[in-house]
């Protein structure tokens, strides 16, 4: 598996966020707060090398005239997460 | 980081993600309480409600389109609550968006045609009412939409019977008893 890829997903709120994004179509910023247990600016920093590393999307647009921004998982987002999980378990299983 | 705190990462995000299916059962109870109201009113006041030829097709139409912008508004504002969108509520809010255009056209073709479309909206209701109820895999739903269709096809033979009443029947035991249950169970949860 690539190294980059594992060495981003190393980081817990990363790897949280993946996770979490992996099991829904789309998500807002409070929510992905609340699963991380991080704070606003940590958070913002992880998701920044996340969506540079293509592995999420970030939406950003206007509801009632405010900014509102999504989250979802890329397909490379999701092939990586996927290689990484079957790396994961067939550690666990040596 | 070990190995083993990384799998235990993963499990923990991945189990906060919940279907949350209590919009689901206030849109049913909404729409139950609403038809069966407007039903039961144009039953007991035909005179206020037929007063004219078009009068009841507006009422028909106006006071559900009111309901559809309320639910949709309502539906908005639960989404931004819940923070995501999972890809079972995803596939319930577009079938329910299909049955609302699906609606929309009886009841325009109805018109149309000058023919009542109590049975074909409650036929079409029953099978979303199953689809929904097997997906989500709630019984109360899936069972509320098979005893819809059976009684819409049962009164397709047997037409004696008062088509607003006919409504009231069929909406109780296909959205409003369901609605409610579902309501409640996601509630208590």
């Amino acid at each position: 598996m690539n190294k980059e890829i594992e060495k981003l997903l190393f980081n817990p709120i990363r790897l949280k966020t993946v996770s979490f994004l992996m099991t829904v179509e789309t998500c807002n910023f409070k929510a992905l707060l609340d699963v991380t247990e991080s704070t606003k600016g940590n958070l913002s920093i992880q998701l920044k090398k996340l969506n540079e590393a293509d592995l999420i999307k970030i939406e950003k647009y206007f509801q009632k005239s405010y900014p509102t921004t999504d989250y979802s998982i890329t397909k490379k987002g999701r092939t990586s997460f996927e290689d990484f999980f079957k790396q994961l378990q067939s550690y666990k299983n040596e | 980081m070990t190995k083993e705190e990384q799998l235990s990462i993963i499990n923990d995000a991945i189990r906060q993600t919940k279907n949350n299916l209590k919009p689901l059962g206030f849109n049913l109870v909404f729409w139950g309480v609403l038809i069966n109201f407007m039903s039961l009113f144009h039953y007991f006041f035909p005179s206020i409600v037929q007063f004219s030829y078009y009068s009841s097709t507006i009422y028909w139409v106006s006071i559900p389109l009111l309901g559809m912008i309320y639910t949709t508004y309502y539906n908005i504002n639960s989404g931004n609550k819940i923070g995501y969108e999972t890809q079972l509520s995803r596939v319930i809010r577009i079938i329910w968006g299909v049955f609302g255009i699906a609606w929309i056209s009886i009841v325009g073709i109805s018109v149309y045609s000058r023919i009542n479309p109590v049975q074909d909206v409650l036929f079409l209701l029953a099978l979303v009412l199953i689809m929904s109820g097997s997906i989500i895999k709630f019984k109360q739903v899936t069972l509320g939409g098979v005893g819809l269709l059976i009684f819409t096809l049962y009164n397709y033979y047997s037409p004696e019977i008062h088509l607003l009443l006919v409504n009231v029947i069929g909406i109780t035991f296909g959205m409003l008893i369901p609605g409610l249950a579902l309501y409640f169970q996601n509630k208590n949860e």
